[in-house]
């Protein structure tokens, strides 16, 4: 009886022993290639879309560089929280190996993180950042973006440093004050406030004396701010000295409506570096504009994906602040006399 | 005290209850006819999906309705057939059920051996067909904005036509060869202008010292962008160039011929041929004929880019 259990227990020892280096020969397997679901919060979004075709080279120069197969799966969310659920409950069905989202609603993460969690499949949020209370959930939660905060203050330092040095080229009517309007993002989005509150609040500290003369949501579109800069060239004639816009797009908006009432003299200057935004830089019609680095940005993103699901530490290069955060560097960018 | 007829009937109970059970929640009963969900590769001939954007729409569209899983794959190297070659075989070793191919060379990459059916996006009629095949004949699209161009242009005018020939493929040449023809028969000069790998296309030094008034033929999207990009940061540059064709639609394209710093394209629509290319995949797979389609094509002016019919095909809603 005894001989028996002792076979008994060292049968079961080998299956287990068996079974688990099947598993392991699986997982040997699945590191050849790597599927990731992107989901963008609206294909439209001109910085989204710079950011979505550098993400396309960077994960074939990966492929290329680790000889490892990488397939993306892109989908538009065309502002629908709804839709991007449904998207990535197909990229789990389709059997994707990690999601990169790039989140419609910021506040209402929660459906995609519950779907992922089940499956056991690492996201990885970017450019919209879930609330904290929702990156806490699970530890394969992560998020690249940028940090509000520095790129308002690199905004509004801009401005500062140009005042320093030539005063009369930002108080173009020489009152000594400096009159401005803002043109804002999304209510909803977390970077709207901050870089709203901050570049501001740069000005004021870097002793540029400011008055706000009016200031609206245009909602990161250059066809909405442009209307909104058209009503406030016909409502403050001759008035408006700086316009300060939460992104490039909002500040081409601003453009066009200056354009086409054909007033000139007015500064503007930008957040994002897309490639309309630096074309017009380079012709002057934008003062300046801060600009993440894309490519080490949509490098990030590939790298962590992959680093989730191959269970490798991240590289050295994309430091991960908290575990789960990584910030891209950025810089300012101003147009040269 | 349970009587034996109503033990008997609680086992009926109990047992019609297992049944359904059984018939609800299992196959072992009646069985779910199974869906087998295809695996579809799409290999185009780019180095960037930009171009394809409502091809893709249309791809994805055809993907959720056909329950299929649809990827599509861009090259490292534009045109570069080899790789392309080796995509098309990586992908079948990978699983793919069928490829929709958009080659880099036609003839080449026609002629090569796959045993998974394969759809290809044809540039013009071909000897070798695949699996099924949707012929764009760019030749004729050459031939219909050259008579277009005809049609604008001032007495004494040259066209000149701009090329990258170290990344020119099949399309390419087939439009050129159609515009060219056209204009050869009409008697009309033209002079072909290679793009400079360094420098890109130099027609301000091109143009200096000549009198004559010149229209600008792009052999594709990119040149067509690159040139419109350019023209617009040179305004002096308008006086001699009297007009800047191509094809293609993307976003800048469309932007530009609404500005008027382009004057006409001629396009696709990218988004049924992608919806098309799976379809015909998937009727493959399900081992029915396929005969070629042939897709059409559209010449648009600024004056015509608003009409319903151009805004659906170059802005099609999923």
């Amino acid at each position: 009886m005894r001989r028996a259990k002792t076979w008994l227990t060292i049968l079961l020892i080998a299956c287990a022993c068996m079974l688990a280096s099947c598993q392991s020969v699986r997982k040997e397997e699945e590191k050849n290639s790597l599927r990731i679901g992107i989901s963008l919060y609206r294909g439209d979004d001109t910085f989204i879309n710079n950011l979505c075709s550098i993400l396309e080279e960077k994960a074939k120069e990966y492929e290329r560089e680790n000889g490892i197969k990488v397939t993306l799966d892109i989908q538009d969310a065309k502002g629908s929280q709804n839709t991007q659920n449904n998207q990535v409950e197909r990229f789990i069905a389709l059997e994707c190996d990690v999601l990169c989202i790039n989140l419609v609603d910021r506040m209402d993460a929660s459906v995609i993180i519950d779907r992922a969690m089940t499956a056991g499949v690492p996201v990885v949020f970017f450019n919209r950042q879930p609330v904290e209370e929702d990156m806490e959930r699970w530890n394969q939660l992560y998020y690249v973006g940028v940090d509000a905060k520095e790129t308002a203050v690199l905004q509004g330092q801009m401005v500062v440093d140009l005042y320093k040095e030539h005063p009369e080229a930002i108080d173009r009517n020489g009152d000594g004050v400096v009159s401005y309007v803002m043109l804002e993002g999304e209510t909803s989005h977390q970077d709207s406030l901050i870089r709203t509150e901050w570049s501001v609040q740069t000005l004021k500290d870097g002793g540029v004396p400011i008055e706000k003369i009016t200031g609206g949501i245009a909602n990161w579109e250059r066809s909405q701010a442009s209307a909104l800069m058209e009503q406030w060239l016909s409502e403050y004639p001759d008035t408006i000295e700086l316009v300060i816009s939460n992104n490039d797009d909002m500040a081409l908006g601003a453009i066009d409506a200056l354009e086409r009432a054909q007033v000139s003299g007015v500064n503007i200057v930008g957040i994002d570096g897309t490639i309309p935004g630096l074309e017009a830089l380079e012709n002057g019609s934008l003062l300046g504009t801060v600009s993440a680095n894309k490519e080490i940005y949509a490098s990030a993103i590939v790298e962590l994906a992959a680093s989730c699901v191959l269970g490798e530490t991240m590289p050295e290069e994309y430091p991960l602040i908290d575990g789960n955060y990584y910030w891209a560097s950025q810089e300012i960018l101003i147009h040269e006399n | 005290m349970i009587s034996k007829g109503g033990k008997w009937l609680l086992f009926l109970y109990v047992a019609f209850l297992a049944l359904l059970f059984l018939m609800c929640s299992t196959d072992l009963i009646i069985r779910e006819p199974e869906r087998e969900i295809y695996q579809i590769a799409v290999i185009i001939e780019d180095v960037r999906s930009d171009n394809y954007s409502n091809f893709r729409k249309g791809m994805d569209q055809a993907a959720m309705e056909f329950n299929v899983d649809v990827h599509l794959i861009t090259l490292y190297e534009k045109s570069d057939v080899e790789q392309q070659m080796e995509l098309m075989e990586r992908e079948q070793q990978d699983g793919a059920d069928a490829l929709i191919v958009v080659p880099a060379d036609e003839e080449q990459v026609a002629e090569k051996p796959m045993v998974v059916p394969v759809i290809f996006i044809q540039p013009g009629f071909m000897e070798k067909t695949g699996a099924g095949d949707i012929v764009i004949d760019y030749e004729q699209m050459g031939r219909r904005i050259a008579n277009e161009m005809l049609g604008n242009m001032p007495t004494d005018a040259s066209v000149w036509m701009l090329i990258d020939a170290a990344k020119q493929n099949g399309m390419d040449r087939r439009f050129l060869k159609g515009a060219s023809d056209v204009f050869a028969d009409a008697g009309c000069r033209t002079r072909v202008i290679e793009r400079d790998e360094a420098a890109g296309f130099s027609l301000s030094a091109e143009a200096n010292g000549r009198n004559e008034k010149v229209m600008l033929l792009a052999e594709n999207a990119e040149i067509l962008s690159e040139v419109s990009d350019m023209l617009s940061d040179n305004p002096a540059a308008d006086g001699r160039f009297c007009g800047l064709y191509g094809r293609g639609n993307t976003v800048p394209i469309l932007n530009d011929l609404d500005r008027g710093r382009i004057s006409g394209i001629c396009v696709t629509d990218d988004f049924s041929i992608g919806y098309l290319s799976v379809c015909l995949a998937v009727q493959t797979l399900e081992g029915k004929d396929n005969i070629p389609i042939m897709a059409d094509f559209y010449y648009i002016e600024k004056e015509n880019l608003r009409e319903p019919e151009y805004e659906k095909l170059l802005f099609p809603i999923e």
